[in-house]
């Protein structure tokens, strides 16, 4: 049987990852984008006490399962000991009692084990699959560099809606350079975009950062447009977690040795998942004088629900406005921008009464 | 000098252990009461409405101690002895209780992934200025008693009156800390022997040794059930695999509302008594569950077997 693959959707950087396929000359159907017809689906089979993401990316992949695909992609152990670990069993099990018999492939995410899986399924060279990860490494650090740029422009643009436009944009040229070699040219002319917007004269604005789960965190479908809609209140939104940051925590242990060391006064343990850096973020946010933070979780999420009080703590100690929103499918779109408003005014105040 | 234990959650997990390693060290100990409406209450009213109820409950037995006692005792489970992971949430438990109340904390790390648990128990002395030798006395003579409190498994087999009927035995799957406060779990298991059932609690059940083996060369070959690496997990699976040799009329799992980890165990618990024919009830408790809705569900469920 030939493997028709499809995986779950992960924000922008999906792109990335069927780029990352589709060069080891393998079929690929991409997950449906994440809308409330998809997750809808996904709930009506997953346990009902499950995180949202389970939910969200078995919503993303039922669709194209119907549409041929025969191999499920799932990697497991993201985040220590969390629920993420098992993701993969628990989809499996659960697409199995639904009627759907496919090839799940479930690998823990170390460098070691994603090679010898992606070896196993494409029958790839070394050297194929090498050149296949230095594509999806470059494509993934543009998207991510974009995102960042966007987050730049949003508030400053004088023509609002140019950076979405250009953004969108952006992301369906990247996505259909499928040759290395067209694809410093394309970047160039993304970049060349981006700097052509025309920008404000004010450049001090109000700084709001985004810290919590990474999946709720990066994927604009789940945490609904937040940076857009930050960025259109005119202000400014940083954001360290991504898919590169994770990796170089993956590969490089130290990273979390001196996140532990920082956060000591307050957690002394990991607590699974990006519990700890959510501390770490926020921490450092207040010591860089933000406006504003907002913390992001899938509902019930252990990690992030086990440092809430701590982050509180933290809150209430500097003063700086904090936000938590739990996300999953009963939320709604107007409740979310209800809070939004509220807290930006909070930001808004906050903002001006540091100037004086 | 009074040290404080709240009786719940981890104290469940070794009822009897600490209470006597504590007095044998020459300190008084305290324990919270068990769980009533008023601990609840208290707990939830500070706890982050999302974390699971066990948690608001602990938090509740915590806060009562609050001002009673010098110290109160929170252990960092990380690791048990077979190097399996206990629950995320109780790593953060020393950092958050220290938030919450004002006396001091005792708190040290067990992660017998570093270090043995002895050893921890010497530090664990040395905060409390005890020597060497009295900690390990201490810990000794605890480990002996804490056995006494076990009895051995036994499951009536045969009827004592010939003329009565056999009771229907009925396995409850959950944590200890469900199992045992009758607040918390509102009373299921006098609620089912009235109703002429006989409970099991699936912590009782042993694992011999030979059947351990097999269970791991078995849990090889199936993937359907994934390695669990927390603690309760693998237990949980390994005792129902002995339990299923008893002859059961049912199965009820127990489990408190936002438990991350029972939301994975409850899959392959269900699948396994389903694969069984044995029938399943899944039982979510929280501060609001009412015992009338309880004592309904298992009427219905006794007249189902």
């Amino acid at each position: 049987m030939k493997p028709i693959i499809t995986f779950a959707r992960w924000g922008n950087y999906t792109i990335a990852f069927k780029t990352l396929f589709d060069q080891l000359g393998l079929e690929v159907i991409p997950p449906e984008p994440t809308n409330s017809a998809n997750i809808a689906e996904g709930v009506k089979i997953s346990p009902e006490m499950y995180c949202f993401p389970l939910k969200v990316t078995l919503g993303n992949v039922i669709p194209s399962l119907r549409k041929g695909a025969n191999t499920v992609f799932m990697v497991q152990n993201i985040g220590g000991s969390c629920r993420q670990r098992y993701y993969g069993a628990v989809q499996k099990k659960v697409l199995e009692e639904a009627g759907h018999h496919i090839n799940f492939l479930d690998f823990r995410a170390t460098p070691k084990d994603v090679y010898s899986t992606i070896k196993k399924i494409s029958g790839a060279s070394t050297w194929q699959i090498l050149k296949a990860a230095r594509f999806f490494f470059k494509k993934l650090r543009l998207i991510e560099k974009i995102e960042k740029m966007a987050q730049f422009y949003r508030p400053r643009e004088i023509e609002k809606g140019t950076t979405d436009r250009i953004l969108t944009e952006s992301f369906s040229e990247i996505e259909k350079v499928n040759k290395e070699k067209d694809f410093s040219k394309i970047k160039k002319e993304i970049l060349k975009k981006f700097s052509e917007i025309k920008i404000g004269k004010n450049k001090k604005l109000p700084k709001v950062a985004l810290i919590g789960e990474i999946y709720t965190v990066c994927d604009p479908a789940i945490n609904f447009d937040l940076e857009q809609k930050l960025g259109r209140e005119d202000i400014e939104v940083h954001r360290e977690m991504d898919i590169t940051y994770h990796l170089k925590k993956l590969i490089f242990p130290w990273k979390d040795w001196i996140i532990q060391r920082k956060i000591n006064p307050y957690l002394r343990s990991t607590v699974g998942g990006h519990g700890r850096d959510a501390i770490y973020e926020m921490l450092n946010y207040v010591k860089k004088d933000f406006d504003g933070i907002i913390h992001l979780l899938p509902f019930g999420c252990m990690p992030e629900v086990t440092v809430r009080p701590i982050l509180q703590k933290i809150h209430l100690e500097s003063g700086i406005p904090f936000l938590s929103l739990s996300l999953d499918e009963q939320v709604a779109e107007a409740g979310i921008n209800t809070r939004l408003e509220a807290f930006v005014d909070v930001v808004r105040n906050y903002y001006q009464s540091k100037k004086l | 000098m009074t040290i404080g234990i709240p009786q719940a959650l981890i104290y469940w997990k070794r009822p009897y252990f600490w209470e006597i390693f504590f007095k044998n060290l020459g300190l008084e100990v305290f324990l919270s009461p068990p769980t009533n409406k008023e601990i609840v209450e208290m707990g939830v009213k500070v706890s982050d409405p999302e974390t699971c109820f066990s948690q608001k409950v602990y938090w509740g037995h915590l806060l009562w101690l609050d001002g009673k006692v010098d110290l109160i005792f929170v252990p960092r489970l990380k690791t048990n002895e077979e190097k399996l992971e206990y629950c995320p949430k109780f790593f953060g438990l020393p950092d958050l209780a220290k938030i919450l109340v004002k006396s001091p904390i005792l708190t040290e790390t067990f992660d017998e992934r570093k270090e043995k648990f002895e050893k921890t128990l010497r530090r664990l002395g040395k905060k409390l200025n005890k020597n060497r030798r009295e900690v390990e006395e201490a810990a000794k003579s605890a480990f002996l008693k804490e056995k006494d409190y076990y009895p051995p498994f036994t499951l009536q087999s045969q009827p004592t009156h010939p003329k009565k009927e056999l009771k229907k035995k009925i396995v409850l799957v959950s944590h200890p800390y469900n199992l045992y406060d009758d607040y918390v779990n509102l009373g299921i298991k006098e609620k089912l022997e009235k109703l002429g059932a006989q409970p099991i609690f699936i912590d009782k059940v042993p694992i011999s040794g030979n059947q351990r083996n097999n269970q791991r060369n078995n849990q090889r070959k199936s993937a359907d059930i994934p390695k669990f690496h927390w603690e309760f997990g693998k237990e949980i699976m390994e005792k129902i695999d002995t339990i299923l040799n008893y002859d059961l009329a049912g199965a009820i799992e127990i489990s408190s509302f936002q438990c991350g980890c029972d939301a994975v165990i409850k899959e392959f618990v269900e699948k396994k008594f389903k694969q069984n024919k044995i029938p399943f009830l899944y039982l979510i408790i929280d501060e609001q569950s009412g015992e009338a809705g309880i004592q309904t569900r298992l009427e219905a469920f006794m007249d189902t077997i």
